[in-house]
Protein backbone atom coordinates (compact mmCIF):
# COMPACT_ATOMS: atom_id res chain seq x y z
CA UNK A 1 0.00 0.00 0.00
CA UNK A 2 2.62 2.13 1.09
CA UNK A 3 6.44 1.88 -0.02
CA UNK A 4 9.26 3.98 0.37
CA UNK A 5 12.32 3.27 -1.80
CA UNK A 6 15.73 4.84 -0.94
CA UNK A 7 13.92 7.58 0.13
CA UNK A 8 15.54 10.71 1.46
CA UNK A 9 14.08 13.97 3.09
CA UNK A 10 14.77 17.40 3.54
CA UNK A 11 13.19 20.04 4.80
CA UNK A 12 14.70 23.22 3.45
CA UNK A 13 17.78 21.42 2.57
CA UNK A 14 18.60 20.10 5.68
CA UNK A 15 18.22 16.58 5.80
CA UNK A 16 15.98 14.95 7.99
CA UNK A 17 15.64 11.03 6.63
CA UNK A 18 17.74 9.17 5.23
CA UNK A 19 17.70 6.09 2.99
CA UNK A 20 14.25 4.54 3.73
CA UNK A 21 12.76 1.63 2.32
CA UNK A 22 9.81 0.52 4.25
CA UNK A 23 6.92 -1.15 2.46
CA UNK A 24 3.35 -1.59 4.42
CA UNK A 25 0.75 -3.60 3.13
CA UNK A 26 -2.85 -2.95 2.79
CA UNK A 27 -5.26 -3.70 5.96
CA UNK A 28 -1.74 -3.14 7.96
CA UNK A 29 -1.62 -1.70 11.20
CA UNK A 30 1.92 -0.17 11.75
CA UNK A 31 2.87 1.46 14.83
CA UNK A 32 5.80 3.90 14.02
CA UNK A 33 8.04 4.20 17.17
CA UNK A 34 10.84 7.26 17.88
CA UNK A 35 12.02 9.25 20.25
CA UNK A 36 11.03 13.20 19.79
CA UNK A 37 13.08 14.89 17.28
CA UNK A 38 13.80 11.29 15.51
CA UNK A 39 11.53 12.03 12.26
CA UNK A 40 8.10 10.36 13.03
CA UNK A 41 6.32 13.68 11.64
CA UNK A 42 8.54 14.15 8.94
CA UNK A 43 7.68 10.61 7.46
CA UNK A 44 4.29 11.43 7.27
CA UNK A 45 4.20 14.51 5.83
CA UNK A 46 6.88 13.65 2.91
CA UNK A 47 3.84 11.49 2.25
CA UNK A 48 1.33 14.66 2.03
CA UNK A 49 4.06 15.87 0.00
CA UNK A 50 5.39 18.44 2.12
CA UNK A 51 9.09 17.98 1.79
CA UNK A 52 11.47 17.63 -0.15
CA UNK A 53 12.12 14.28 -1.62
CA UNK A 54 14.62 12.02 -2.74
CA UNK A 55 13.77 8.45 -3.88
CA UNK A 56 10.49 7.39 -4.05
CA UNK A 57 7.24 7.42 -2.21
CA UNK A 58 4.47 4.91 -3.98
CA UNK A 59 0.89 4.21 -2.86
CA UNK A 60 -0.44 1.01 -4.26
CA UNK A 61 2.61 0.86 -6.70
CA UNK A 62 1.83 4.42 -7.92
CA UNK A 63 4.79 6.97 -8.04
CA UNK A 64 3.52 9.73 -6.17
CA UNK A 65 6.93 11.65 -4.85
CA UNK A 66 6.05 14.05 -7.83
CA UNK A 67 2.62 14.85 -7.20
CA UNK A 68 1.12 17.97 -5.78
CA UNK A 69 0.53 17.96 -2.40
CA UNK A 70 -3.51 18.58 -2.95
CA UNK A 71 -4.37 16.02 -5.08
CA UNK A 72 -2.69 13.29 -2.93
CA UNK A 73 -5.79 13.27 0.08
CA UNK A 74 -8.06 12.08 -2.97
CA UNK A 75 -6.04 9.07 -3.61
CA UNK A 76 -7.59 7.95 0.00
CA UNK A 77 -5.51 9.33 2.58
CA UNK A 78 -6.04 10.61 5.79
CA UNK A 79 -3.53 12.47 7.94
CA UNK A 80 -4.27 13.87 11.12
CA UNK A 81 -1.94 15.77 12.24
CA UNK A 82 0.20 16.16 15.34
CA UNK A 83 -1.82 18.89 17.49
CA UNK A 84 -5.19 18.38 16.74
CA UNK A 85 -5.48 21.04 13.90
CA UNK A 86 -8.91 22.07 13.88
CA UNK A 87 -10.50 24.85 12.32
CA UNK A 88 -11.91 26.39 14.86
CA UNK A 89 -14.57 28.67 13.53
CA UNK A 90 -16.55 25.55 12.06
CA UNK A 91 -18.58 22.93 13.89
CA UNK A 92 -17.33 19.90 14.44
CA UNK A 93 -19.01 18.25 11.61
CA UNK A 94 -18.34 20.79 8.71
CA UNK A 95 -14.74 19.80 9.85
CA UNK A 96 -15.29 16.33 9.46
CA UNK A 97 -17.39 16.99 5.65
CA UNK A 98 -15.00 19.45 4.87
CA UNK A 99 -12.41 17.42 2.68
CA UNK A 100 -15.03 15.41 1.25
CA UNK A 101 -16.33 18.49 -0.30
CA UNK A 102 -12.63 19.78 -1.30
CA UNK A 103 -12.60 16.16 -3.28
CA UNK A 104 -16.19 17.05 -4.78
CA UNK A 105 -17.25 13.60 -3.59
CA UNK A 106 -20.87 13.19 -4.58
CA UNK A 107 -23.44 13.69 -2.25
CA UNK A 108 -24.47 9.80 -1.63
CA UNK A 109 -21.04 9.20 -1.01
CA UNK A 110 -20.25 11.50 1.22
CA UNK A 111 -22.89 11.28 3.39
CA UNK A 112 -22.04 7.08 3.47
CA UNK A 113 -18.58 8.41 4.63
CA UNK A 114 -19.96 11.00 7.19
CA UNK A 115 -22.06 8.20 8.47
CA UNK A 116 -19.14 6.13 8.41
CA UNK A 117 -17.47 8.36 10.90
CA UNK A 118 -19.89 8.37 13.62
CA UNK A 119 -20.22 4.62 13.62
CA UNK A 120 -16.28 4.73 14.11
CA UNK A 121 -16.95 7.62 16.80
CA UNK A 122 -20.25 8.18 17.73
CA UNK A 123 -19.49 10.13 20.56
CA UNK A 124 -18.91 13.30 17.75
CA UNK A 125 -22.79 13.19 16.86
CA UNK A 126 -23.85 14.97 19.96
CA UNK A 127 -21.35 17.34 19.27
CA UNK A 128 -21.43 18.12 15.39
CA UNK A 129 -22.81 21.16 15.87
CA UNK A 130 -20.40 22.33 18.19
CA UNK A 131 -17.70 25.03 16.99
CA UNK A 132 -14.27 22.80 16.47
CA UNK A 133 -12.76 25.77 18.64
CA UNK A 134 -14.83 25.12 21.40
CA UNK A 135 -14.37 21.29 22.35
CA UNK A 136 -12.02 19.98 24.62
CA UNK A 137 -8.42 18.81 23.73
CA UNK A 138 -9.44 14.84 24.02
CA UNK A 139 -12.27 15.37 22.12
CA UNK A 140 -10.02 17.47 19.28
CA UNK A 141 -8.27 14.34 18.87
CA UNK A 142 -11.52 12.32 18.02
CA UNK A 143 -12.46 15.19 15.39
CA UNK A 144 -9.27 15.28 14.12
CA UNK A 145 -9.94 11.46 13.72
CA UNK A 146 -13.03 11.51 12.01
CA UNK A 147 -11.77 14.28 9.59
CA UNK A 148 -8.81 12.08 8.53
CA UNK A 149 -11.27 9.17 7.65
CA UNK A 150 -13.31 11.00 5.47
CA UNK A 151 -10.69 10.89 2.73
CA UNK A 152 -8.55 8.24 4.53
CA UNK A 153 -10.12 5.44 2.79
CA UNK A 154 -6.87 3.49 1.93
CA UNK A 155 -3.87 4.77 4.26
CA UNK A 156 -4.47 6.34 7.60
CA UNK A 157 -2.29 8.20 9.13
CA UNK A 158 -2.27 9.29 12.64
CA UNK A 159 0.64 11.27 14.06
CA UNK A 160 0.84 11.01 17.79
CA UNK A 161 -2.92 10.61 18.57
CA UNK A 162 -2.21 9.46 22.00
CA UNK A 163 0.01 12.51 22.74
CA UNK A 164 -1.57 14.13 26.06
CA UNK A 165 -4.61 12.23 25.93
CA UNK A 166 -5.99 11.33 29.63
CA UNK A 167 -6.34 7.65 30.14
CA UNK A 168 -9.93 6.98 29.94
CA UNK A 169 -9.65 8.89 26.29
CA UNK A 170 -6.85 7.51 24.98
CA UNK A 171 -8.77 4.04 26.23
CA UNK A 172 -11.73 5.33 23.72
CA UNK A 173 -9.52 6.08 20.68
CA UNK A 174 -7.93 2.99 21.21
CA UNK A 175 -12.14 1.34 20.94
CA UNK A 176 -12.80 3.86 18.20
CA UNK A 177 -9.56 2.26 15.89
CA UNK A 178 -10.60 -1.40 16.66
CA UNK A 179 -14.51 -0.46 15.65
CA UNK A 180 -12.24 1.28 12.45
CA UNK A 181 -10.93 -2.32 11.74
CA UNK A 182 -14.43 -4.02 11.64
CA UNK A 183 -15.99 -1.01 9.85
CA UNK A 184 -13.47 -0.85 7.10
CA UNK A 185 -10.95 -3.92 7.30
CA UNK A 186 -8.74 -2.80 3.97
CA UNK A 187 -7.27 0.33 5.01
CA UNK A 188 -3.35 1.02 6.22
CA UNK A 189 -3.16 2.53 9.64
CA UNK A 190 0.05 3.74 10.42
CA UNK A 191 0.03 5.63 14.04
CA UNK A 192 3.50 6.62 15.83
CA UNK A 193 4.18 7.15 19.04
CA UNK A 194 7.12 7.76 21.65
CA UNK A 195 5.86 5.00 23.96
CA UNK A 196 5.92 1.91 22.48
CA UNK A 197 3.77 0.43 25.13
CA UNK A 198 0.67 2.36 23.92
CA UNK A 199 0.35 0.89 20.69
CA UNK A 200 1.03 -2.66 21.40
CA UNK A 201 -2.42 -3.79 21.98
CA UNK A 202 -4.06 -3.45 18.35
CA UNK A 203 -0.11 -2.47 16.39
CA UNK A 204 1.00 -6.05 14.23
CA UNK A 205 3.77 -4.08 13.33
CA UNK A 206 6.45 -1.87 14.97
CA UNK A 207 8.87 0.35 13.00
CA UNK A 208 11.34 2.03 14.85
CA UNK A 209 12.64 5.46 13.37
CA UNK A 210 16.26 6.44 15.12
CA UNK A 211 18.62 9.35 13.95
CA UNK A 212 16.49 9.60 10.93
CA UNK A 213 16.35 5.75 9.87
CA UNK A 214 13.47 3.11 10.24
CA UNK A 215 14.18 -0.07 10.90
CA UNK A 216 12.00 -2.89 11.73
CA UNK A 217 11.59 -3.65 15.26
CA UNK A 218 13.30 -6.86 16.86
CA UNK A 219 10.10 -7.97 18.88
CA UNK A 220 7.36 -7.66 16.99
CA UNK A 221 4.12 -7.83 19.45
CA UNK A 222 2.23 -10.88 20.21
CA UNK B 1 -19.47 74.48 18.61
CA UNK B 2 -23.12 73.90 16.42
CA UNK B 3 -24.54 71.14 15.63
CA UNK B 4 -24.41 71.83 12.08
CA UNK B 5 -20.58 71.40 11.92
CA UNK B 6 -20.46 67.92 14.16
CA UNK B 7 -23.10 66.32 11.76
CA UNK B 8 -21.32 67.29 9.14
CA UNK B 9 -17.95 66.11 10.23
CA UNK B 10 -19.75 63.01 11.56
CA UNK B 11 -21.02 62.22 7.58
CA UNK B 12 -17.07 63.41 6.42
CA UNK B 13 -16.30 60.51 9.06
CA UNK B 14 -18.73 58.24 8.08
CA UNK B 15 -18.17 58.52 4.11
CA UNK B 16 -14.57 58.35 4.52
CA UNK B 17 -14.56 55.40 6.37
CA UNK B 18 -16.60 53.25 3.87
CA UNK B 19 -13.98 53.97 1.48
CA UNK B 20 -10.88 53.37 3.80
CA UNK B 21 -12.99 49.92 4.90
CA UNK B 22 -13.29 48.70 1.48
CA UNK B 23 -9.40 48.87 0.77
CA UNK B 24 -8.27 47.87 4.48
CA UNK B 25 -10.60 44.59 4.33
CA UNK B 26 -9.16 43.71 1.07
CA UNK B 27 -5.79 44.37 3.01
CA UNK B 28 -6.27 42.42 6.11
CA UNK B 29 -7.99 39.59 4.19
CA UNK B 30 -5.04 39.59 1.82
CA UNK B 31 -2.72 39.14 5.04
CA UNK B 32 -4.92 36.52 6.52
CA UNK B 33 -4.06 34.63 4.03
CA UNK B 34 -0.81 34.89 2.79
CA UNK B 35 0.77 36.40 5.49
CA UNK B 36 2.23 39.05 3.74
CA UNK B 37 1.65 42.90 4.12
CA UNK B 38 0.56 44.49 0.68
CA UNK B 39 2.12 48.08 0.23
CA UNK B 40 1.09 47.69 -3.51
CA UNK B 41 -2.71 47.59 -2.34
CA UNK B 42 -2.59 50.96 -2.02
CA UNK B 43 -1.52 51.32 -5.66
CA UNK B 44 -4.54 49.21 -6.82
CA UNK B 45 -6.56 51.64 -4.81
CA UNK B 46 -5.37 54.40 -7.13
CA UNK B 47 -5.33 52.38 -10.48
CA UNK B 48 -9.25 51.50 -9.59
CA UNK B 49 -10.06 55.25 -9.24
CA UNK B 50 -7.88 56.53 -12.86
CA UNK B 51 -10.13 53.95 -14.68
CA UNK B 52 -12.84 55.18 -13.07
CA UNK B 53 -12.45 58.72 -13.44
CA UNK B 54 -10.58 58.72 -16.90
CA UNK B 55 -12.92 56.53 -18.69
CA UNK B 56 -16.18 57.51 -17.03
CA UNK B 57 -14.85 61.14 -18.36
CA UNK B 58 -14.71 59.84 -21.46
CA UNK B 59 -18.23 58.40 -21.54
CA UNK B 60 -19.91 61.32 -19.96
CA UNK B 61 -17.78 63.40 -22.88
CA UNK B 62 -18.87 61.03 -25.53
CA UNK B 63 -22.31 61.67 -24.36
CA UNK B 64 -23.38 58.62 -22.84
CA UNK B 65 -25.42 58.38 -19.63
CA UNK B 66 -23.65 58.87 -16.26
CA UNK B 67 -25.33 56.60 -15.14
CA UNK B 68 -23.05 54.22 -17.12
CA UNK B 69 -20.35 55.28 -14.23
CA UNK B 70 -21.64 52.81 -11.57
CA UNK B 71 -21.68 49.49 -13.78
CA UNK B 72 -18.19 50.99 -14.99
CA UNK B 73 -17.06 51.33 -11.10
CA UNK B 74 -17.57 46.90 -10.84
CA UNK B 75 -15.23 46.71 -14.30
CA UNK B 76 -13.11 48.74 -13.23
CA UNK B 77 -12.66 46.38 -9.91
CA UNK B 78 -12.67 43.18 -11.96
CA UNK B 79 -9.92 45.09 -14.16
CA UNK B 80 -7.61 45.25 -11.22
CA UNK B 81 -8.12 42.26 -9.66
CA UNK B 82 -7.49 39.62 -12.40
CA UNK B 83 -5.44 42.10 -14.77
CA UNK B 84 -2.96 43.38 -12.03
CA UNK B 85 -3.79 40.75 -9.12
CA UNK B 86 -3.56 38.03 -10.50
CA UNK B 87 -0.05 38.37 -11.99
CA UNK B 88 0.92 40.48 -9.13
CA UNK B 89 0.28 36.98 -6.75
CA UNK B 90 1.57 34.00 -10.12
CA UNK B 91 4.36 35.52 -10.64
CA UNK B 92 5.83 37.84 -7.91
CA UNK B 93 4.49 36.87 -4.32
CA UNK B 94 4.47 33.58 -4.65
CA UNK B 95 8.10 32.96 -5.48
CA UNK B 96 8.67 34.65 -1.70
CA UNK B 97 6.24 33.16 0.57
CA UNK B 98 8.87 30.92 2.24
CA UNK B 99 10.96 34.15 2.50
CA UNK B 100 11.38 36.54 5.18
CA UNK B 101 8.97 39.23 6.19
CA UNK B 102 11.40 41.94 5.42
CA UNK B 103 12.16 40.83 2.01
CA UNK B 104 8.46 40.04 1.22
CA UNK B 105 7.21 44.08 2.76
CA UNK B 106 10.63 44.83 0.35
CA UNK B 107 9.38 43.16 -2.83
CA UNK B 108 5.50 44.72 -2.50
CA UNK B 109 7.10 48.09 -2.29
CA UNK B 110 8.62 47.83 -4.79
CA UNK B 111 5.55 47.12 -6.70
CA UNK B 112 3.85 49.85 -5.41
CA UNK B 113 6.56 51.90 -6.57
CA UNK B 114 6.82 50.91 -10.54
CA UNK B 115 2.66 51.07 -10.19
CA UNK B 116 3.37 54.29 -8.99
CA UNK B 117 5.51 55.03 -12.26
CA UNK B 118 2.86 53.29 -14.78
CA UNK B 119 0.01 55.29 -13.35
CA UNK B 120 2.23 59.06 -14.29
CA UNK B 121 3.38 57.19 -17.40
CA UNK B 122 -0.46 56.32 -18.53
CA UNK B 123 -2.53 59.19 -16.74
CA UNK B 124 -0.13 62.11 -16.39
CA UNK B 125 0.83 64.50 -13.65
CA UNK B 126 -2.72 66.41 -14.02
CA UNK B 127 -5.61 65.05 -12.10
CA UNK B 128 -8.67 64.17 -13.24
CA UNK B 129 -12.11 64.78 -11.78
CA UNK B 130 -15.33 63.16 -12.54
CA UNK B 131 -17.69 62.86 -10.39
CA UNK B 132 -21.28 62.90 -12.50
CA UNK B 133 -22.07 59.56 -10.18
CA UNK B 134 -21.95 62.09 -6.86
CA UNK B 135 -24.06 64.30 -8.90
CA UNK B 136 -26.41 61.95 -10.25
CA UNK B 137 -27.78 60.93 -6.85
CA UNK B 138 -28.44 64.58 -5.46
CA UNK B 139 -28.15 65.65 -1.92
CA UNK B 140 -30.30 65.03 1.21
CA UNK B 141 -30.99 66.58 4.18
CA UNK B 142 -30.55 65.42 7.71
CA UNK B 143 -31.40 67.95 10.64
CA UNK B 144 -31.07 70.87 8.29
CA UNK B 145 -27.82 69.92 6.84
CA UNK B 146 -27.43 68.80 3.05
CA UNK B 147 -25.31 65.99 2.11
CA UNK B 148 -24.67 64.24 -0.98
CA UNK B 149 -26.71 60.98 -1.17
CA UNK B 150 -23.83 59.56 -2.65
CA UNK B 151 -21.27 59.95 0.39
CA UNK B 152 -23.72 59.55 3.18
CA UNK B 153 -25.94 56.56 1.79
CA UNK B 154 -24.10 54.80 -1.10
CA UNK B 155 -21.08 54.12 -0.44
CA UNK B 156 -21.81 53.37 3.92
CA UNK B 157 -24.64 50.65 2.36
CA UNK B 158 -21.54 49.74 -0.27
CA UNK B 159 -19.35 49.48 2.82
CA UNK B 160 -21.62 46.83 4.51
CA UNK B 161 -22.82 44.81 1.63
CA UNK B 162 -19.32 44.01 1.28
CA UNK B 163 -18.92 43.42 5.13
CA UNK B 164 -22.07 41.22 5.31
CA UNK B 165 -21.41 39.18 1.64
CA UNK B 166 -17.85 38.52 2.67
CA UNK B 167 -18.62 37.07 5.67
CA UNK B 168 -21.38 35.25 4.35
CA UNK B 169 -18.87 34.08 1.52
CA UNK B 170 -16.49 32.98 3.76
CA UNK B 171 -18.78 30.99 5.89
CA UNK B 172 -21.36 29.74 3.31
CA UNK B 173 -19.46 29.19 0.31
CA UNK B 174 -17.24 25.99 -0.42
CA UNK B 175 -14.04 28.34 -1.71
CA UNK B 176 -14.86 30.98 1.10
CA UNK B 177 -14.59 28.06 3.43
CA UNK B 178 -11.13 27.37 1.55
CA UNK B 179 -10.12 30.73 2.43
CA UNK B 180 -11.22 30.55 6.35
CA UNK B 181 -9.37 27.12 6.50
CA UNK B 182 -6.09 28.65 5.02
CA UNK B 183 -5.98 31.36 6.68
CA UNK B 184 -6.23 29.60 9.98
CA UNK B 185 -3.78 26.97 9.44
CA UNK B 186 -2.06 26.39 6.31
CA UNK B 187 -0.73 23.14 6.25
CA UNK B 188 -3.82 21.33 8.08
CA UNK B 189 -5.80 23.06 4.71
CA UNK B 190 -3.61 20.92 2.46
CA UNK B 191 -3.30 18.08 4.45
CA UNK B 192 -7.26 17.92 3.58
CA UNK B 193 -6.42 18.76 0.02
CA UNK B 194 -6.83 22.24 -0.34
CA UNK B 195 -5.04 23.40 -2.78
CA UNK B 196 -3.24 26.74 -1.25
CA UNK B 197 -1.68 28.14 -4.43
CA UNK B 198 -5.33 28.34 -5.51
CA UNK B 199 -6.51 29.76 -2.63
CA UNK B 200 -4.07 32.46 -2.41
CA UNK B 201 -4.54 33.49 -6.01
CA UNK B 202 -8.18 33.53 -5.63
CA UNK B 203 -7.72 35.74 -2.55
CA UNK B 204 -5.42 38.13 -3.61
CA UNK B 205 -7.39 38.79 -6.18
CA UNK B 206 -10.45 39.21 -4.43
CA UNK B 207 -8.44 41.64 -2.28
CA UNK B 208 -6.79 43.82 -4.95
CA UNK B 209 -10.66 44.08 -6.45
CA UNK B 210 -11.80 45.27 -3.39
CA UNK B 211 -8.88 47.82 -3.18
CA UNK B 212 -10.31 48.72 -6.80
CA UNK B 213 -13.68 49.15 -6.35
CA UNK B 214 -12.30 51.11 -3.10
CA UNK B 215 -10.68 53.46 -5.62
CA UNK B 216 -13.63 53.55 -8.04
CA UNK B 217 -16.16 54.14 -5.40
CA UNK B 218 -14.00 57.09 -3.95
CA UNK B 219 -13.41 58.96 -7.34
CA UNK B 220 -16.34 60.90 -7.63
CA UNK B 221 -15.49 62.64 -4.55
CA UNK B 222 -12.27 63.77 -4.82
CA UNK B 223 -9.44 64.60 -7.73
CA UNK B 224 -7.56 61.46 -8.92
CA UNK B 225 -3.68 62.57 -8.77
CA UNK B 226 -0.98 61.20 -7.73
CA UNK B 227 0.20 60.24 -4.45
CA UNK B 228 -3.67 59.30 -3.18
CA UNK B 229 -2.26 55.20 -3.18
CA UNK B 230 0.31 56.01 -0.53
CA UNK B 231 -1.85 58.10 1.42
CA UNK B 232 -4.50 55.18 1.44
CA UNK B 233 -2.18 52.83 1.96
CA UNK B 234 -0.94 54.45 5.05
CA UNK B 235 -4.20 54.88 6.17
CA UNK B 236 -5.63 51.61 5.85
CA UNK B 237 -2.43 50.12 7.27
CA UNK B 238 -3.37 52.23 10.70
CA UNK B 239 -7.22 50.49 10.12
CA UNK B 240 -6.07 46.64 9.41
CA UNK B 241 -3.37 47.33 12.92
CA UNK B 242 -5.95 49.20 14.87
CA UNK B 243 -8.37 45.95 14.39
CA UNK B 244 -5.83 43.24 14.44
CA UNK B 245 -4.43 41.74 11.71
CA UNK B 246 -6.90 39.46 9.66
CA UNK B 247 -10.00 40.98 11.56
CA UNK B 248 -12.90 41.88 8.99
CA UNK B 249 -15.59 42.80 11.24
CA UNK B 250 -12.75 44.90 13.44
CA UNK B 251 -11.84 46.47 10.18
CA UNK B 252 -14.88 47.96 10.06
CA UNK B 253 -15.08 49.02 13.26
CA UNK B 254 -11.67 50.51 13.53
CA UNK B 255 -12.46 52.28 9.60
CA UNK B 256 -15.13 54.05 11.71
CA UNK B 257 -13.24 55.01 14.57
CA UNK B 258 -10.64 56.52 12.21
CA UNK B 259 -12.72 57.92 9.75
CA UNK B 260 -14.23 59.84 12.41
CA UNK B 261 -11.45 61.16 14.28
CA UNK B 262 -9.76 62.22 11.13
CA UNK B 263 -12.79 64.21 10.47
CA UNK B 264 -13.63 65.40 14.50
CA UNK B 265 -9.95 66.82 13.54
CA UNK B 266 -10.20 68.09 10.42
CA UNK B 267 -12.72 71.28 11.79
CA UNK B 268 -11.65 71.24 15.27
CA UNK B 269 -7.99 71.03 14.76
CA UNK B 270 -6.96 70.98 10.96
CA UNK B 271 -3.13 70.52 11.43
CA UNK B 272 -3.57 67.30 13.36
CA UNK B 273 -5.92 66.07 10.65
CA UNK B 274 -2.77 63.61 9.21
CA UNK B 275 -1.63 62.40 12.31
CA UNK B 276 -4.94 61.96 14.39
CA UNK B 277 -5.40 58.61 12.55
CA UNK B 278 -1.84 57.56 13.65
CA UNK B 279 -2.69 58.68 17.11
CA UNK B 280 -5.19 56.38 17.45
CA UNK B 281 -3.55 53.66 16.21
CA UNK B 282 -0.55 54.44 18.65
CA UNK B 283 -3.54 54.48 21.56
CA UNK B 284 -4.97 51.04 20.67
CA UNK B 285 -2.12 49.53 20.04
CA UNK B 286 -0.18 50.73 23.26
CA UNK B 287 -3.06 49.22 25.50
CA UNK B 288 -4.03 46.15 23.15
CA UNK B 289 -0.57 45.18 21.19
CA UNK B 290 -2.58 42.75 19.09
CA UNK B 291 -5.21 45.62 18.14
CA UNK B 292 -9.14 45.85 19.09
CA UNK B 293 -10.48 42.32 18.24
CA UNK B 294 -6.67 40.61 17.36
CA UNK B 295 -5.82 38.02 19.91
CA UNK B 296 -2.18 37.44 21.21
CA UNK B 297 -1.26 33.97 19.31
CA UNK B 298 -3.41 33.33 16.46
CA UNK B 299 -4.13 35.68 14.04
CA UNK B 300 -6.86 34.99 11.32
CA UNK B 301 -10.24 36.16 10.03
N1 LIG C 1 10.52 22.74 9.64
C1 LIG C 1 11.67 22.20 10.06
N2 LIG C 1 12.84 22.83 9.83
C2 LIG C 1 14.01 22.33 10.25
N3 LIG C 1 14.12 21.17 10.90
C3 LIG C 1 13.02 20.48 11.14
C4 LIG C 1 11.73 20.96 10.73
N4 LIG C 1 10.80 20.07 11.12
C5 LIG C 1 11.47 19.09 11.73
N5 LIG C 1 12.81 19.33 11.76
C6 LIG C 1 13.84 18.47 12.36
O1 LIG C 1 13.67 17.19 11.86
C7 LIG C 1 13.89 16.23 12.87
C8 LIG C 1 12.70 15.31 12.95
O2 LIG C 1 11.56 16.05 13.39
P1 LIG C 1 10.12 15.38 13.48
O3 LIG C 1 9.88 14.66 12.22
O4 LIG C 1 9.19 16.43 13.89
O5 LIG C 1 10.35 14.34 14.65
P2 LIG C 1 9.25 13.62 15.55
O6 LIG C 1 7.92 13.80 14.92
O7 LIG C 1 9.71 12.21 15.57
O8 LIG C 1 9.33 14.25 16.89
C9 LIG C 1 14.15 17.01 14.14
O9 LIG C 1 15.55 17.04 14.36
C10 LIG C 1 13.65 18.38 13.84
O10 LIG C 1 14.42 19.34 14.52
MG1 LIG D 1 6.29 14.61 15.67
Amino acid sequence: MLEFRNTDVHIGNVPILRGLNVKIAPSETVALIGRNGAGKTTTLRSVMGFTDVKGQILIGGEDITRMRASRRPGLGIGYAPEDRRLFSGFTVEENIRLPGEVAKLDPDTQAARLDKVYRVLPELREMADRPAGAVSGGQGKMVALGRALMLGTRLLMLDEPFQGLAPALAQRYGEALGRLREVDPEVTVIVTESNPALLKSFARRTLVIERGEIAEAEHQAA
Amino acid sequence: MNLSLILLAVFDGVSYAALVFMVAVGLTLIFGVLRILNVAHGSLYAIGAYLTASIGGAVVAAGYSPILAFPLMLIAAALVGVLLGAPIERLLLRRIYAKSEVLQLLVTFAVFMILEDVQRLVWGNQPYFESSALQLLGNIQVFGVYYTSYQLVLLPVVALLTLIGLRLFLRRTLTGKLITAVTEDREAARSIGIDADRVYLMTFVLGAALAGLGGALASPTTSVLPGIGAEMIVLSFAVVATAGLGRIEGAAVAALLIGLGRSAATYAMPELQVLVPYLIMLAVLLVRPEGLFGTPAARKI
